[in-house]
């Protein structure tokens, strides 16, 4: 838990200075971190989703209906999930709000970013801000 | 949201499972989907066979529960590596599932696949999950009816297992009607009787499943 809590930190200082991430070394902690994820599904709000697990979960979590979470999901606290989005290998910070029916895969979302999209496929990728549309929102490719 | 009919729905789920399929073979894997009733002794069974089976193989077994991780611990303690899929509303595995966890593993590391599905003796006939062969497990608590009145499972698998067969003798249940209507839904499943209690004939249905 130590390791996860420290990897996290180290991943958040990375992306705080888009203009310097270094890709590759961002790639490398973002598997091994992924690779440690405890399961940890027992409190958020919301009704009956699918977990594969690992999924951990922060603090006041809320999800919608029909999500599905997992595998090597983390979560932060008071994010929100909204119905039928599916995340699997990714990283969503604290106090994040993402939209309906979004497929999401190996993206790391970045903390009090809306993602107020619907019916999108997004993978491999940074993003942050705050849109209701996919070009409006920062992208950056990893 | 895209809406889809239940026949595109079963479609995509097969042609998922083809893939499953293909990529546990490619890597020398043999896998099972266990089905049955609530209760009827799946991961009862599944402890005995990883008990047996661990110092042989590497086994990966993929528990599937509305809720809990109560199955996976279980099985986790006869030194299987497991994975929970809780799921939430639906009654049933379906192959986007198993794809999620195959597409993540590195495969190279395992032998044999156990997928428990969930306890339900209808859902799981609509989703096949690309195993190698699929295992349906009642027991003789459940009244000699339930293979005739549950016949969808039972023509799709290819061992039907009759478990808790230590309480054969206190319940009187009609063991030979069970077998019957098995075998007349299906004639080229096989039947076995099991007790995951005293271990009754687990070693026979290692046979059976080539393991
Ligand atoms: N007497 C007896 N009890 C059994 C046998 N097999 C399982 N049980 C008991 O039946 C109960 C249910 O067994 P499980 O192995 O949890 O059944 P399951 O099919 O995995 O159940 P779900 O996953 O909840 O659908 C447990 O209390 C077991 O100890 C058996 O062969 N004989
Ligand atoms: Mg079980």
């Amino acid at each position: 838990m130590e390791s996860m809590k420290k990897k996290i930190m180290e991943i958040e200082e990375i992306i705080n200075n888009p203009e310097n991430i270094k890709t590759v070394d961002l790639k490398i902690l973002f598997n091994s971190f992924l690779s440690e994820i405890k399961n940890r599904i027992a409190s958020y709000i919301g009704d009956y989703p699918t977990f594969i697990e690992p999924v951990f979960l922060e603090e006041n979590v809320k999800i919608g209906d029909d999500v599905l979470l997992g595998p090597n999901v983390y979560i932060g606290a008071n994010s929100e999930i909204g119905d039928y989005t599916e995340i699997s290998n990714s990283i969503v910070f604290e106090n994040v709000k993402i939209g309906e029916n979004l497929k999401l895969e190996n993206c790391i979302i970045t903390k009090n970013s809306t993602l107020n999209l619907r019916n999108s496929n997004l993978s491999n990728c940074i993003l942050m801000g705050s849109s209701d549309s996919e070009d409006e929102i920062m992208k950056i490719k990893f | 949201m895209v809406v889809q009919t239940k026949k595109q729905v079963q479609q995509d789920n097969e042609l998922l499972a083809q893939k499953i399929h293909q990529n546990l073979i490619d890597n020398n894997i043999k896998s099972f989907d266990i089905v049955g009733a609530i209760g009827a002794g799946k991961t009862a069974i599944l402890e005995k066979i990883a008990e047996k089976l661990a110092q042989k193989y590497k086994i990966l077994v993929i528990c599937g529960d509305i809720t809990t991780r109560v199955d996976a611990n279980r099985i986790e303690q006869y030194n299987a590596e497991t994975i929970q899929i809780n799921t939430g509303r639906e009654c049933a595995l379906n192959a986007y599932h198993i794809h999620q966890i195959i597409k993540n593993k590195d495969l190279e590391k395992y032998d044999v696949v156990f997928i428990e599905n969930v306890g339900n003796l209808i859902c799981p006939s609509e989703f096949i999950l690309g195993t190698d062969k699929r295992i349906v497990i009642v027991s003789i608590t459940e009244g000699e009816w339930v293979i005739e009145k549950h016949p969808m499972l039972f023509k799709m698998s290819d061992i039907a297992v009759i478990n808790k067969i230590d309480l054969l003798e206190r319940l009187g249940t009609n063991l030979g009607k069970m077998t019957n209507d098995a075998k007349k839904i299906n004639p080229n499943i096989d039947v076995i009787t099991t007790s995951a209690k005293t271990g009754d004939n687990i070693e026979k249905l290692i046979e059976l499943m080539g393991l």
